[in-house]
Parts: structure tokens; C-alpha cells; sequence
């Protein structure tokens, strides 16, 4: 088989799939902006989308695929470790709202992930199925290690965490307008907490303000959970 | 290349939360741990040195490409998960709304009034 040939040579090394995540990734942000940046299809969406397409329709399993993106994926640890950075540049608005945040963020936190989990449960979900929607609300360089700590699915979890980040815009808006809210410091930390990178990138179109806070309900959210959460989990004894 | 420099700050950093986790068994993920040391290695010394500024800026701009190979898995399960998916999605749309709910209320009562009034 001719075709089978072909990607065995370009296959050969890992080099094939970091070039098809490069070629996607340049595709899909060239074609988000095309589309005037619909907040309902982030960039990184269409993105997989393109991809997804890209390994079916040439054959290559996505755990081959998998395996040698892991050249890429490495690099997720000290990215990580680099968020460190903004929420250093944080630190002044943390202080000086200390006191309402420590209230509030804990119980927001915990809320962003009881919910759903809640729900799920109610309607049968798998114990898999909590452990991978668990960190929903969490940005997902630190909500991949939670959800490995929790045992679940990685690429569950990121599903998980699109639809989250999507759908979090709206009902932002919706709730803002039952509350009567127009503060946009409130807006943007709800955005933040709530929606995590999608959310924030939507909070930062409002205004810079509302874009500042968005990036700290969201680096606050992710710390909180990433310390709280696989604890919780293992107290209420999931997941072994 | 002060970059260089830099990348290899975030690398220690995460192997140091590697060491962490392996000797205290935290269940904390070590990027995570690499992240408060970075933050508080920061707040000491009071400002942000060019090579971390310069390794870490890019690499924050490249999480959305670096998250994509595991994106993509979810088309790849989604037969596994037939029949589950109505009720995920309840769960993340339903559960988002009332904890975006929650959050406006609590901020409201807690940060301020809202300015328009």
C-alpha cells in the first residue's frame, strides 16, 4: 500500500506530529480570525477540529499520534511553572482585596466544581466521568494535573473544559443582567473564575480591568483548586 | 540567549515540585509547585529578571498549542462515552450557570455596589 508506505517514512520520527499540531494550530488561529473571533468557537477548537480531521482522513491512530506530540507536551510542565510570573504581577490587587476574596473565592471555587459534579452524579455519571470533570473551572495547564491526580481523562477533562469556558460568556451576561450588575471588576473575576482562559480572553475584549481580573479569579481559581481538590477527593475516599 | 537561562529556571522549578511530590506524596501537581516557587522566588527578589520574562512569556502564548494534542483525544473517546454525553453536558452547562450565579451574588455583596446606580 502506497499511502501506508508514505506515512510510515513521515512517521518514522516525531517530528510528523509536532509539524501537524504546528500546521493546525497556524490554521485554526488564522481561520478564528477570518470569522471576526466568535466567542462560541475559540481558536483552539477549530483548531483540534482541523486536526482531528487531519489524523482521520490520513489513518494515523491518535495514539501513535499521541505518543509523538509528547515532544510538545513536555513542555506543558515548565509552562506551568511560568504562569508563576503573571500571578507575581498579580500580587499588588491581591492585597489590596484580600479581605473579600478570601471569603469569597473559596466558597466561588469550590461552587465552580460541587455543581456540576453534583449534577453528574445525580444522573449517573461515572466515577471516571466526575474524576475528569472535577476541575472544569480550572485552566487547563493546572487542571491536567489535577485531573490526573483525581484519575481522570485527559482528554475527557479538556472537553470539559471547552464547553465550560464557552458557555461560561453567556451566562456571565445572563447573570449580570438578573443581578444588576455593570461593575466590570465583578464581571471580569466572575469571567475568570468561572470560565479560566476562555473567559478571560473574553473579560480582556471588555476592558483592561475587567481583563486584570479575569487573570486573577483565574490564576486564584486554579491554585485553590489544584491545592484543595485531589484532598477532597481523597478524603470522600474516590478514586482510591 | 537570556531566554535559555530562563527555560532552565522553569525546568528546576518543576523538577524541584518532581522531588516535592515524590518525598511528601502530596496530591498536588508539580507543575503547580514549580509555579508558587517561581511566584514567591519573585516576590523576594521584588521584580522579574529579563531570562524568566523571556522564557516564560513565550511559553504562556504557546499553552493553547501545547493542550491541543490532549484536545483532540476527546474525538477519539467520544464513541466510549456514548450514552454519557447528555448528561456531562447538563452537568457543565447547568452547573456552570449556577455557579456563575453564585459567584456575581457573592462578589456583589462582598466587593462593591455596582457603579451605574
Amino acid at each position: 500500500m502506497a499511502t501506508n508506505t508514505w506515512l510510515s517514512v513521515l512517521t518514522a520520527t516525531p517530528l510528523f506530529a509536532v509539524g501537524l499540531t504546528l500546521a493546525a494550530y497556524l490554521a485554526g488561529s488564522r481561520l478564528f480570525q477570518r470569522l471576526k473571533r466568535p466567542a462560541w468557537l475559540p481558536a483552539i477548537l477549530i483548531a483540534s477540529l482541523l486536526l482531528a480531521g487531519a489524523l482521520a482522513l490520513i489513518g494515523l491512530p491518535y495514539a501513535t499520534y499521541q505518543q509523538d506530540a509528547t515532544w510538545l507536551t513536555v513542555l506543558l510542565g515548565p509552562a506551568t511553572v511560568a504562569l508563576g510570573m503573571p500571578l507575581y504581577q498579580q500580587l499588588p490587587r491581591v492585597v489590596e482585596l484580600w479581605r473579600p476574596l478570601t471569603i469569597c473565592l473559596p466558597v466561588a471555587a469550590t461552587l465552580a466544581a460541587f455543581y456540576a459534579l453534583a449534577i453528574a452524579w445525580l444522573l449517573g455519571s461515572s466515577d471516571t466521568i466526575l474524576a475528569s470533570i472535577a476541575a472544569k473551572s480550572v485552566t487547563a495547564p493546572i487542571a491536567i494535573g489535577i485531573t490526573e491526580q483525581l484519575g481522570g481523562t485527559t482528554a475527557l477533562l479538556l472537553g470539559a473544559l471547552l464547553v465550560t469556558g464557552v458557555i461560561t460568556i453567556p451566562c456571565v451576561s445572563l447573570a449580570a443582567r438578573l443581578l444588576h450588575i455593570d461593575d466590570e471588576r465583578l464581571i471580569g473575576f466572575a469571567l475568570g473564575l468561572n470560565g479560566h482562559a476562555i473567559g478571560t480572553v473574553r473579560a480582556f475584549e471588555i476592558s483592561p480591568t475587567a481583563g486584570a481580573f479575569a487573570s486573577l479569579g483565574m490564576s486564584l481559581t486554579g491554585i485553590f483548586t489544584a491545592l484543595l481538590l485531589p484532598l477532597a477527593w481523597r478524603l470522600i475516599g474516590m478514586g482510591g | 540567549m537570556p531566554a535559555l537561562g530562563g527555560f532552565l529556571w522553569l525546568i528546576s522549578y518543576w523538577l524541584i515540585g518532581e522531588v516535592v511530590i515524590h518525598f511528601t506524596a502530596l496530591p498536588i501537581s508539580s507543575g503547580v509547585i514549580g509555579m508558587l516557587l517561581l511566584c514567591a522566588t519573585l516576590a523576594v527578589r521584588g521584580r522579574v529578571p529579563s531570562s524568566i520574562a523571556a522564557a516564560a512569556q513565550p511559553l504562556i502564548g504557546l499553552l493553547a498549542m501545547l493542550i491541543m494534542p490532549g484536545v483532540v483525544g476527546v474525538f477519539f473517546i467520544a464513541g466510549e462515552l456514548a450514552g454519557q454525553w447528555t448528561a456531562i453536558l447538563i452537568a457543565l452547562v447547568v452547573g456552570t450557570l449556577l455557579s456563575v450565579l453564585t459567584t456575581l451574588w457573592l462578589l456583589k455583596r462582598l466587593i462593591g455596589q455596582p457603579s451605574g446606580h
